[in-house]
């Protein structure tokens, strides 16, 4: 079981030069998205693909995609104590790290969507508490630097001082219900809306809280991974195994809600309902968002954890946390795009979309959606922001040091992560090869 | 100018005792588009942008949205009946914001910006406004329009009410458009606020849109809504428009 470990440790020497090549290129996505931004800002939100009937885009569904990512770590780490769960500990830091990174980005994410961004103020200004959107903001302030308490705290256990165990049990404990209220408030901004057909159901938090622990586990999965390959961070065979299985569940609880939903939209058949689930259903023109989500980012990962053969293949787990983030994503185009596609009142010639060109009409009658270089630059800039944050916090905290000794940077050693009762958890023949 | 704003600010204090509203019957409609013209010229709207609009509909479809929806002209064009020859039908329904009283927009909105008067207009103040664009994902008419990049104007320059429009220290109309902000059919609120009619009752052609009071008993909305009949859109959803349209009552030919 060691063997895949120890050959890829055995090639994570190099490391000064690298980082340097990868700080540089961090920096120039991040000044394409500056520079994207600033376009923007000059003209207007027109220099995006959002009109008057897709209205929400790219930003808004990569914040809620953050979001989710954002749960993950917090979770994990959280569990670790609230569950007892040891084989965990080792990412606890490195899971709050992302955590807070997600959410950073994600917060930042909202301002190139906003069409008067220095007006931001006026949400805290001029508060309207019957507004999703209000709390949410709220609440992803509060988890925020509720992430950075929580990773000064963790920080100050790790170096072994023992009165800083008690604070992080107490954090944990506020830290797992905070994640899953962020969670619920970010899909009720879409859930409450009677206007949308396909986004109005009480399935949508549930779903929400799923599909985040599933992208933020897929997320620290692969955060761990890289960092094992380049970073001397380890990854016991235990914690792998509990990250499968966090994986697995999840995945099949997420396709479930997805499914039920589908089943209940298809069987009321009702009008507005219908013609959205058409749009993603095989043959729809969105029918890519439904591959992605149950092919792509749903049989083929649970292929790859759970049949013997596939699973026992050393990138078995990184490939399907990335295709695992491939199917989360795809479901936020989904919700988002799909969602304002067809409005309730459609009829010819259907809504203005808000810019005049002499050789076409004015008017949409089905909704029409592709990102502008624009709105690509500035998603990817934060993106990149969310991997320098993790970069330097991961260096700065000495995430990879650690390990060289002692896995988890404190109490717990492999023969006691092995002895664990956690280890029944994804089943006793699963066993890591 | 000082004590112009200040009594233009009193609109919003003498409200109150008024329940405005607007009735369009579908049966006098010809779907001429005038209102939406007249719309788009007296609230200055840029090229590209309709405030309101004249849909093409089969007859009494949009009342509840789990009506099944007669199949639209595969082109989506204007003026296209609905059905196969010779069993056609076709009607118009214009359709702005329709005021609600219980507006999903004013619920979202997180800064306030778009408010609900006790007379039952929904107004939206454009320098508070932030851009997000929650209500229009919010609104289930698609009534609202976002100034996505402050648009091109028809040669001519500034038509319409030429100044800016304050009610209880809210600016809720200004003569160009302004970019990044939502913006909406606003009753004509400048219009009301000096004893005129909205421009679209205004300027139809046919008599089609009648305004009122509904707190007045003996005004004429009052009557055409008292009177039964008076349809809402989508009234399922519960928002309450003070927008109620007259449903098409000519014979509609059977399924053959
Ligand atoms: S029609 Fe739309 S914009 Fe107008 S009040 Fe109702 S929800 Fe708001
Ligand atoms: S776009 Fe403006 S009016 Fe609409 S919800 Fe946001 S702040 Fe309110």
């Amino acid at each position: 079981m060691a063997t895949g470990t120890a050959a890829l440790r055995a090639k994570a020497n190099r490391s000064a030069r690298p980082i340097a090549w990868w700080y540089a290129a961090l920096v120039l996505v991040m000044a394409w998205g500056l520079a994207a931004w600033i376009d923007e800002l000059r003209v207007g939100l027109a220099a995006t693909g959002m009109r008057d009937i897709v209205s929400w885009g790219l930003y808004i569904l990569t914040f809620a995609f953050f979001i989710g990512l954002s749960a993950g770590g917090l979770i994990m780490a959280s569990s670790a104590e609230v569950f007892g769960i040891k084989a965990l500990k080792p990412l606890s830091r490195l899971g709050v790290l992302s955590a807070a990174a997600c959410v950073c980005v994600a917060g930042l994410m909202i301002i190139p969507d906003l069409g008067k961004p220095f007006r931001i103020l006026n949400i805290f200004i001029h508060p309207n508490w019957s507004s999703p959107l209000v709390w949410d903001v709220l609440i992803i302030s509060v988890y925020f630097v509720f992430s950075l308490v929580d990773l000064f705290v963790l920080q100050r256990r790790a170096r072994g001082t023992s009165k800083w165990r008690a604070t992080a049990r107490v954090l944990a404990y506020i830290g797992l219900p905070a994640a899953i209220l962020l969670h619920s408030v970010t899909a009720w901004i879409f859930g409450l809306q009677i206007s949308r057909a396909w986004w109005n159901t009480s399935l949508m938090a549930p779903l929400f809280v799923v599909s985040a622990i599933l992208s933020g586990v897929a997320l620290v999965t692969l955060l761990a991974l890289i960092a094992e390959r380049w970073g001397r961070f380890s990854l016991p065979p235990e914690t792998r195994r509990w990250l499968r299985g966090f994986i697995i569940v999840s995945m099949l609880i997420d396709l479930f809600m997805v499914g039920a939903d589908y089943i209940t939209m298809l069987w009321g058949n009702q009008p507005a309902a219908r013609a959205e689930l058409n749009l993603v259903l095989p043959n729809g023109p969105w029918s890519w968002l439904f591959w992605c989500e149950w092919i792509v980012g749903g049989a083929v990962p649970l292929a790859l954890l759970l049949v013997p053969r596939l699973k026992r293949l050393p990138g078995s787990l990184g490939v399907a946390a990335v295709l695992a983030l491939v199917g989360v994503y795809a479901f936020r185009i989904e919700l988002v795009v799909v969602g304002f596609v067809n409005p309730l009142i459609q009829y010819p010639p259907g809504n203005a979309i808000g810019t005049y060109n002499a050789s076409t009409s004015s008017f949409e009658f089905v909704g029409r959606y592709s990102p502008t270089w624009v709105e690509y630059g500035i998603v990817l800039g934060l993106s990149a922001l969310f991997a320098t944050i993790v970069t330097v916090g991961y260096r700065w905290l000495r995430l990879g040091k650690s390990s060289s000794g002692d896995p988890s940077g404190h109490d717990d050693t492999l023969p006691t992560l092995l002895a664990d009762k956690g280890a029944s958890f994804v089943g006793g023949r699963d066993q890591w090869p | 100018m000082a004590s112009k704003r200040k009594q233009k600010r009193q609109v919003g204090q003498t409200a109150p005792t008024r329940r405005y509203a607007m009735v369009i019957d579908t049966n006098r409609c010809v779907g001429c588009w005038t209102c939406a013209v007249a719309c788009k010229e007296v609230n200055n709207e840029p090229l590209g942008y309709w405030w309101n609009r004249v849909l093409t509909t089969a007859p009494n479809q949009a009342w509840s949205s789990q009506s099944p929806a007669a199949a639209p002209p595969a082109s989506g064009n204007i003026d296209v009946p609905y059905g196969t020859y010779p069993n056609l039908q076709l009607a118009y329904l214009p359709v702005a914001c329709q005021q609600c009283n219980d507006a999903p927009c004013v619920k979202v909105c997180p800064v306030q910006a778009t408010f609900r008067r006790d007379d039952g207009m929904v107004l939206i103040d454009y320098d508070r406004c932030i851009g997000c664009r929650y209500c229009m994902a919010a609104c289930p008419y698609g009534v609202r329009i976002f100034n996505w990049g402050g648009g091109e104007y028809a040669p001519g320059g500034i038509v319409g009410y030429g100044e800016d429009y304050y009610v209880d220290g809210h600016l809720v109309f200004t003569p160009v458009r302004p970019k990044g902000v939502v913006e909406k059919c606003t009753f004509c609120v400048e219009r009301v606020g000096v004893g005129e009619k909205p421009f679209c009752v205004e300027s139809c052609p046919l008599g089609a849109r009648v305004f009122g009071d509904l707190n007045d008993p003996d005004s004429e909305v009052s009557e055409l809504v008292n009177d039964g009949g008076a349809e809402r859109l989508l009234s399922e959803l519960g928002t309450e428009p003070n927008v109620y349209y007259l449903p098409v009552a000519r014979r509609v030919p059977a399924e053959s």
